[in-house]
């Protein structure tokens, strides 16, 4: 499936300045994958560890949240997914 | 009842059909908990007091530095070391003196926040820290009161209604402990956030238009676009989920 990851503002230090990266893959957390894969930077930015989200990190699929079970969603050709970071200031 | 000078001070928004002589009455007669008198308490509460709402209670534990003036615009290079609910009340009170002004000076605890919101019927998230964040919703949805949340960093902010039992709640989305650092902001980051809470609050009072509830809004300050995301209840948030699974 070709899909449209959306980078957060903060994270396009490590996609080269690219607001949205194509990828492949059948679920969300093939196509993340697919986006380390491209941009190993990515990896720190989003991952605690293999498989473990940043607990700061929320995916959308088509501007609908994934959560939870994220990385398992599965996505469709021409799906965008959202990157976003959880704020904390006020 | 309006007075003759409450009549001629709002004439502007009684103009308005959603608002009336009607919604003015509800609006004074309507009690306010502002959580946080920083960058996001500052102009809510500076549109709220300038609405007419009746009684707003203002809480902070925190006293005015020089680093805050970039964007807490209650406080001004006069006020630093004082206590910014002190500072926050002087201002307000100057802006509009019919307004009942509560100002607390404590810090928001497990133990402490169902007393502060006692007798409230909206808290406003104006707060820094997301712990904080999370003992405002949990208390929100214990009470029943609706709750309207906003964050900022940078350029960028967000803002999302949560009427308890009913809508998603900030915890549906939780997935464990975020590290507490200190946040980058530009002050027109939380202004418009701010004002777009105020907004919310004035509507819910009222009963009209359409709230920000099971919908996150996203606004980036560097492109001026706003962004919204659908948000769904969580059956097992561990703050709302019971009242999910009695409904």
């Amino acid at each position: 499936m070709a899909v449209k990851v959306h980078i957060h503002a903060t994270h396009r230090q490590y996609t080269n300045g690219l607001e949205v990266v194509p990828v492949e893959g059948n679920t969300v957390g093939q196509c993340l994958s697919n986006l380390v894969n491209q941009f190993p930077g990515m990896e720190k930015a989003l991952f605690a560890k293999k498989d473990k989200l940043l607990n700061v990190v929320e995916i959308y699929i088509n501007h609908t949240t994934a959560h939870p079970n994220e990385l398992s969603r599965s996505v469709n050709d021409g799906d965008d997914i959202h990157l976003l970071v959880m704020l904390a200031g006020g | 009842m309006l007075t003759s000078r409450e009549q001629e001070r709002y004439d502007r928004q009684i103009m308005i059909g959603e608002i009336g002589r009607e919604g003015q009455e509800k609006l004074k007669r309507s009690r306010v908990v502002i959580a946080g008198t920083g960058g996001l308490g500052s102009p809510i509460a500076i549109y709220l007091v300038a609405a007419g709402i009746g009684m707003i209670r203002i809480i902070d534990h925190d006293q005015v530095v020089l680093s805050n003036l970039n964007r807490q615009i209650l406080h001004w290079e006069e006020d630093i070391g004082e206590k910014k609910v002190d500072s926050a009340r002087t201002k307000l009170r100057k802006l509009n003196s019919a307004v009942e002004i509560e100002a607390i000076p404590e810090t928001i605890t497990e133990s402490n926040v169902s007393t502060l919101m006692d007798g409230c019927e909206v808290i406003v998230d104006a707060m820094d820290n997301l712990p904080t964040r999370y003992i405002l919703n949990q208390c929100a949805i214990e009470k029943n009161i609706p709750f309207f949340h906003g964050a900022v960093t940078g350029f960028e902010g967000r803002a999302m209604t949560i009427l308890p039992g009913r809508t998603a709640c900030l915890r549906c989305m939780y997935r464990g402990p975020v590290p507490q650092e200190k946040f980058p902001v530009v002050g027109v980051a939380p202004a418009v956030i701010g004002v777009i809470q105020a907004t919310e609050v004035i509507k819910y009072l009222l009963g009209i238009g359409k709230l920000l509830t099971n919908r996150l809004l996203i606004y980036d300050g560097l492109k001026i676009s706003f962004n919204e995301f659908k948000v769904e209840r969580n059956p097992d948030c561990d703050h709302c989920g019971t009242l999910m699974r009695k409904d």
